[in-house]
């Protein structure tokens, strides 16, 4: 490797072609626009209310995705289904309209990606609220997002209805900040109810060839 | 080893400011990390600490100490080590050595505005490029500044021949800006969309290790082993082949982590392929560096027990981007395990036995204490066995469980907890044994040189003897 150009040239050009595979990839799925059902009048997904929208930046700039994941893996391929967590896989027109898709990396907690389309019964507003003010196991209370008030009069409509331990001192009371209210707003819209048309026969391949192999 | 002239250089004492600038800066960012990793660790397995203030959430603590180690210590060491082969292998002092004092004051101003700027909630969430968006640009100029006198020493490089740490040293050089120019863009300022953001950052973050840091951290070894051993590299025919083909397909093997996800499946069997692949690089450097395994004294115990983590390591890669692994071990600590066996078991590693090698030959000094080297090595060595070992049982219960429906996760947690303190406890011993280093290297920098010059380098290049 006397040759400086050369090898200068190789090095670019083996750059190069490993980003085309990048670009590849983004051809195929840049061009994914949502679907127009029919049967139902409107096209899926819908865009994130702007709340909701809002409510992933909180998750983004609070890391929650360093311990949940939001990608329902393929049937066949790990128990993501029989967790409840999804009925159906993660496809990338799930994404299309997320500015920043927090797949993730890790499973330290349970996958979010339907977890407010999960059936028979989701957490709700109250028990999200709940579960982010005081923590549950391995998943880390996050009290900052909360605000103790004194309460004059009237306990506020957005007080956390919180007993035991976890019951603030008498007379005051524990509302969600306006990040809490935002997070919660986006954990509510979490879901991938809607089944694609690729999401249906990718569904039954995988089966089947799952089924070959056994 | 051998005792030319070029041992007592006169480019050394050239590069002397500008690289004991990088390294010193690199060794405050390595302790930096070392505390930030062990209260992550911590987090883990007792999630109250720490978690009254949204600075200090588990997603920060584990964003900022992977920047500081990767950005802040790798980066720094890489960097100064990879000039330092370059001008002692060129024959040449170190050009635009001011450019170089800058660059590295900028580019660690960057890495620090990057911490504060994850404190306050701006990381962008993507694994190895967790840089807030906004000193990326520094960060990119910065290293500019630094690669300019990599540049100038290949060019202008006196020996005609070529070595493979030459070209290890730069294709980091000038593989990375790209990486991360384009990675910039794609991600920061012409957005891609939904699951192409993970496939873009994916393929970053592999690009990090083997276009940047692997190579760097080979072109330190590949330096340092024939000097300490005195011996010929057994395959050196085989080493350009074994450089393509980590350059080549290094990268592609990124998207084994998406497996199963809603990323195209082509993606992740072309990973799969490319990781199959790469066992030949991994092979090559097995063949040509053994040679330093079993070898007394630091430096080669550092440099053999990097490379065999970085071999190991390239093939555990492979074997775990296999589907019927993959499902065990995906988005579990097994993956944490891997991530730590490579950085800090094979490149940090590798990174330390040069270290050791090349201040006493920058600073004409030999170093202050050979029980702090000693202590060093042992606790490092320890430290990554423990900590690997540690994750990675972790991770494989963890995954084993989460195959179970019936598991709960207060149950995976309760079962992973004992791996995760033993985790805590590796990440302590490693803190105390950088914490050694970076004693030695102040008592190194602050001593006078008491050795003449004619005898120094006899004294220090035996290493093995002292320590
Ligand atoms: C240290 C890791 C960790 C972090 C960080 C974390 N979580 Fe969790 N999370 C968990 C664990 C573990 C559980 C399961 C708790 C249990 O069931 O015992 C969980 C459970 C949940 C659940 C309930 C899911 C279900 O199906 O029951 C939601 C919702 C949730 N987390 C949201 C968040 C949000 C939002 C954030 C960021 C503010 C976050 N988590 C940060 C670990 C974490």
């Amino acid at each position: 490797m006397k040759n400086g150009t050369l090898f200068f040239l190789g090095l670019f050009a083996s750059f190069t072609v490993s980003f085309a595979v990048v670009l590849l990839a983004n051809h195929q799925l840049g061009a994914l626009t949502p679907y127009f059902d029919d049967g139902e009048g409107k096209a899926f997904p819908d865009r994130m209310p702007g709340v909701a929208a809002r409510g992933q930046l909180v998750y983004r700039d609070l890391g929650c995705a360093s311990c949940h994941t939001q990608q329902v893996r393929r049937p066949g391929f790990g128990a993501d289904q029989a967790r409840g967590w999804g009925e159906r896989q993660s496809v990338a027109r799930d994404y299309i309209f997320q500015p920043f898709a927090q797949l993730g990396t890790m499973r330290i907690g349970p996958d979010l990606t339907n977890s407010a389309g999960r059936k028979p019964s989701a957490l709700d507003a109250e028990d999200l609220m709940n579960l982010l003010y005081a923590g549950q196991g391995a998943m880390p209370a996050h009290a900052f997002l909360f605000e103790q008030v004194k309460v004059t009069g009237e306990v506020p409509a957005k007080a956390l209805k919180l007993t035991g331990s976890a019951a603030p001192a008498a007379g005051y009371a524990v509302v969600p900040s306006e990040q809490a209210q935002t997070l919660v707003a986006y954990l509510l819209n979490l879901n991938t109810v809607y089944d694609y048309p690729e999401s249906r026969p990718v569904v039954q391949a995988a089966a089947q060839a799952e089924g070959a192999h056994k | 080893m051998s005792h030319d002239t070029q041992e007592v250089s006169a480019n050394d004492a050239h590069a002397r400011g500008p690289l004991l600038l990088l390294l010193g800066s690199g060794l405050v960012w390595l302790v930096i990390s070392g505390v930030l990793a062990l209260i992550a660790s911590v987090q883990l397995h007792t999630p109250t600490f720490l978690a009254s203030c949204a600075w200090f959430t588990y997603g920060h603590m584990q964003a900022l100490q992977e920047t500081a180690f990767v950005y802040g210590w790798l980066a720094n060491a890489g960097l100064a080590l990879g000039l330092w082969v370059l001008t002692r292998l060129g024959g040449e002092a170190l050009r635009a050595g001011n450019w170089v004092t800058v660059g590295a004051l900028f580019w660690n101003l960057g890495v620090t505005l990057a911490l504060v700027g994850i404190v306050a909630g701006d990381a962008t969430g993507h694994s190895l490029l967790q840089l807030p968006r906004y000193v990326q640009p520094l960060l990119l100029i910065a290293y500019g500044a630094i690669a300019v006198a990599g540049v100038l020493a290949w060019s202008g490089r006196r020996n005609e021949a070529s070595y493979a740490s030459q070209w290890y040293v730069f294709a980091a050089l000038f593989l990375f800006p790209w990486l991360f120019s384009v990675a910039h863009v794609a991600l920061f300022v012409v957005p891609m969309r939904g699951v192409m953001q993970a496939v873009t950052a994916g393929w970053f973050a592999q690009g990090v290790f083997t276009l940047w840091l692997a190579p760097l951290a080979l072109a330190a070894a590949y330096y340092v082993v024939p000097k300490v051993t005195g011996r010929v590299l057994p395959g050196y025919q085989f080493a350009s082949l074994s450089f393509w083909v980590l350059i080549v397909v290094g990268a592609w093997t990124g998207g084994r982590h998406l497996i199963g996800g809603p990323a195209p499946a082509w993606i992740s069997s072309l990973a799969i392929v490319s990781c199959s692949l790469l066992v030949f690089h991994y092979f090559v450097v097995w063949l040509n560096l053994k040679g330093s395994i079993g070898q007394g004294g630091a430096v080669m115990k550092f440099t053999s027990f990097g490379l065999l983590a970085y071999v190991i390591g390239g093939c555990a890669d492979a074997f775990t981007s296999i589907r019927s692994f993959a499902v065990i071990t995906q988005f579990t600590y097994f993956t944490q395990a891997q991530q730590q066996l490579a950085l800090y078991g094979g490149i940090s590693m590798l990174f330390f036995g040069a270290l050791y090698f090349a201040v006493p030959r920058l600073t004409g000094k030999t170093w202050a204490s050979a029980a702090l080297i000693g202590g060093h090595a042992t606790t490092a060595i320890l430290g990554v066995l423990l900590l690997v070992i540690s994750l990675g049982v972790a991770g494989w219960t963890q995954g084993q469980a989460l195959l179970k429906p019936a598991v709960t996760f207060p149950e995976i947690a309760a079962a992973t907890r004992p791996w995760l303190l033993l985790a805590t406890a590796a990440y302590a011993v490693l803190l105390v044994g950088n914490l050694m280093l970076v004693v030695n290297f102040l008592q190194t920098l602050a001593a006078k040189p008491t050795v003449p010059a004619a005898t120094l380098f006899q004294a220090t290049s035996d290493i093995k003897e002292t320590a």
